[in-house]
């Protein structure tokens, strides 16, 4: 079978505050699948609904096609990092691994094979109260390798890592997807995916917003847009804006024209005689692409929040 | 299960604090039992015959080590919550159930250790140091000895004491998940009694207390003269101890089930 995540149709709210609102979305293999949403918008609460933490009030979040709470072995199947600050200061960090391998009958001695694969050998004998942030970090990424599961889940990982850190868990994520796994990574930074994802599962105010690949949600804003760089900014936007395109100033020399195609820009632009050294189709960035999606969701919010 | 049972038996050897109470348990058992013991003059014992019960002075220590007894039981529990570890430990172990009873069954193994090498060296400090007391045979007491029965039933019934002290710690601190309310609460569940008797002038009703209060019913056990007198029978009062403590496990263990694990 397959390794899986699926979310379908779940609900969760938290004393009245709803969570999750009617979420679904598959996780498939093979990819590394981004988890992106602002702060708050429901991405931890629904990988906490996905390791039978917490119960949805409505719907299934299944594991491999089953409920968490019925697999056998649990950290056979999935590895999650959810929460880096979740270990005890006074435990060394070999024996957190040496209980987690313990408690899903896994050999001990793959509590040094995962401390090797994240960095911390020299480490592991150290009580985890005197490591930084990123060394939890790859402690909690250790923990979730301990069963060498299919299916692989972390929530915000570059949170607190130094630049060669973010590198790393981007190679780790790679390789584990190109070996097949399931990979659900979160972020509220759209940027911190860009290289890393290939789909993407936005969420905002506990709803789905897109489930897309990276490369067709920069398509969608970037449609039917054109990027022009031309010495003659002003001149350029009167003769387009005339034609009925609509106009924006981009960086540089740039001018970002919607509503005409390339050719046509072209053609107008040499019978006024202006001059331009680029035009090209316009790529949106991921960021302005995830800022396009999540605007109304905020817009939503602010109106409620005004309305109340 | 036993995947649950070795995980909470590592994650309780790997916190420092887990082997300082346990050793803290069995000094107080025979440093008290020893200041008890080694205090005592036969002669000073009162007009008449001396009644002194020496198996339960000896065992006096029961007092204080019950606090590292109540104290482990919260933490093993409270540890999870105060540090989130509790995530992992449920992620890995979904079947929550399972949690519960490996929990009980490392506390208990611990507990019980500690309180059988305490309660031997309590024993063996007041047997040689009572005849020196004045305390012979000639006086009416025998040398300590849990061969003796009433001796035996305060020996064992002590260690059981300590281990159900520790196992209603676990259950409070499963109710409570909160270490200091949690300590708190199982450290005056255990000490009131003495305090309302205290206030409570009417005789009447320091019997009850003495009845009832968890304390005090479980060390009934200990008895080894005058049981005539007792508030409750020693195994009875034992058996109400328990109760207390399988009330606050099962209300613990119904509470980790029912909620979400950590709001």
């Amino acid at each position: 079978m397959q390794p899986s995540l699926e979310v379908r149709d779940v609900t969760k709210a938290y004393r009245g505050t709803v969570a999750v609102d009617r979420l679904s979305f598959q996780v498939r293999p093979g990819e590394v699948t981004g988890f992106v949403g602002p702060n708050g918008a429901g991405k931890s609460t629904t990988m906490r609904l996905l390791l039978g933490l917490d119960a949805p009030d409505g719907g299934d979040a299944l594991v491999n096609g089953e409920r968490y709470a019925r697999l056998d072995r649990p950290l056979t199947h999935v590895g999650a990092l959810l929460d880096a600050d979740a270990v005890h200061p006074s435990r060394r960090a070999r024996d957190h691994l040496l209980w987690l391998a313990r408690s899903n009958r896994l050999p001990d001695a793959r509590v040094g094979e995962v401390l090797d694969q994240v960095g911390l050998a020299s480490v592991g004998r150290k009580r985890v109260g005197g490591f930084s942030l990123g060394m939890r970090q790859r402690l909690g990424i250790a923990a979730a390798l301990l069963g060498d599961p299919p299916v692989v889940m972390f929530d915000e990982p570059t949170n607190g890592l130094d630049p060669d850190g973010i590198v790393w868990i981007r190679e780790l994520v790679r390789t584990l997807a190109s070996q097949g796994r399931v990979v659900l990574v979160s972020s509220h930074l759209m940027r911190e995916l860009q290289d890393t994802a290939d789909r993407l599962v936005v969420i905002g105010r506990g709803r789905l917003v897109a489930d897309t690949t990276v490369d067709d949600l920069l398509g969608t804003v970037s449609r039917d847009q054109v990027e022009v760089v031309t010495p003659h900014r002003s001149e350029a936007t009167t003769v387009l804006a005339n034609a009925g395109a609509r106009v924006t100033i981009a960086g540089g020399d740039g001018v970002v024209v919607e509503g005409l195609p390339g050719d046509r820009v072209a053609a107008l632009l040499g019978t006024a005689g202006i001059a331009f050294t680029e035009l090209r189709r316009y790529r949106a960035s991921l960021e302005e692409a995830y800022m396009a999606l999540t605007r109304d969701a905020v817009e939503f919010a602010a109106a409620e929040e005004d309305g109340r | 299960m036993t995947g649950a049972l070795r995980a909470e038996w590592t994650k309780a050897r790997s916190l420092p604090s887990t082997g300082w109470l346990l050793l803290g348990l069995a000094v107080a058992m025979v440093g008290i039992g020893l200041a008890a013991t080694g205090s005592l003059r036969v002669d000073e014992c009162g007009e008449g015959a001396c009644t002194l019960d020496t198996v339960k002075l000896s065992l006096g220590g029961v007092r204080l080590a019950q606090v590292a007894a109540a104290v482990l039981g919260v933490l093993l529990v409270t540890a999870d919550y105060a540090t989130g570890t509790i995530v992992p430990t449920l992620a890995a172990v979904p079947r929550r159930w399972r949690v519960v009873v490996a929990k009980v069954a490392v506390v208990g193994a611990g507990v019980g250790g500690a309180a059988v090498a305490g309660v031997v060296g309590a024993l063996l400090a007041a047997r040689a140091v009572l005849p020196r007391r004045g305390f012979t045979a000639a006086r009416g007491y025998a040398a300590t000895t849990v061969v003796h029965d009433l001796t035996q039933r305060a020996a064992v019934g002590t260690v059981l004491y300590l281990v159900l002290v520790a196992v209603l710690g676990a259950g409070l601190g499963l109710v409570i998940r909160d270490t200091g309310v949690a300590v708190t609460v199982v450290l005056a569940l255990l000490l009131v009694a003495p305090v309302l008797a205290m206030v409570v002038g009417d005789p009447v009703w320091q019997t009850r207390i003495h009845r009832f209060a968890p304390a005090d019913a479980g060390l009934a056990v200990q008895a080894t003269r005058g049981l005539a007198t007792l508030p409750i029978a020693p195994w009875a009062g034992l058996a109400l101890l328990a109760a207390y403590a399988l009330a606050a496990l099962a209300a613990g263990a119904w509470m980790l089930q029912a909620r979400d694990a950590t709001t």
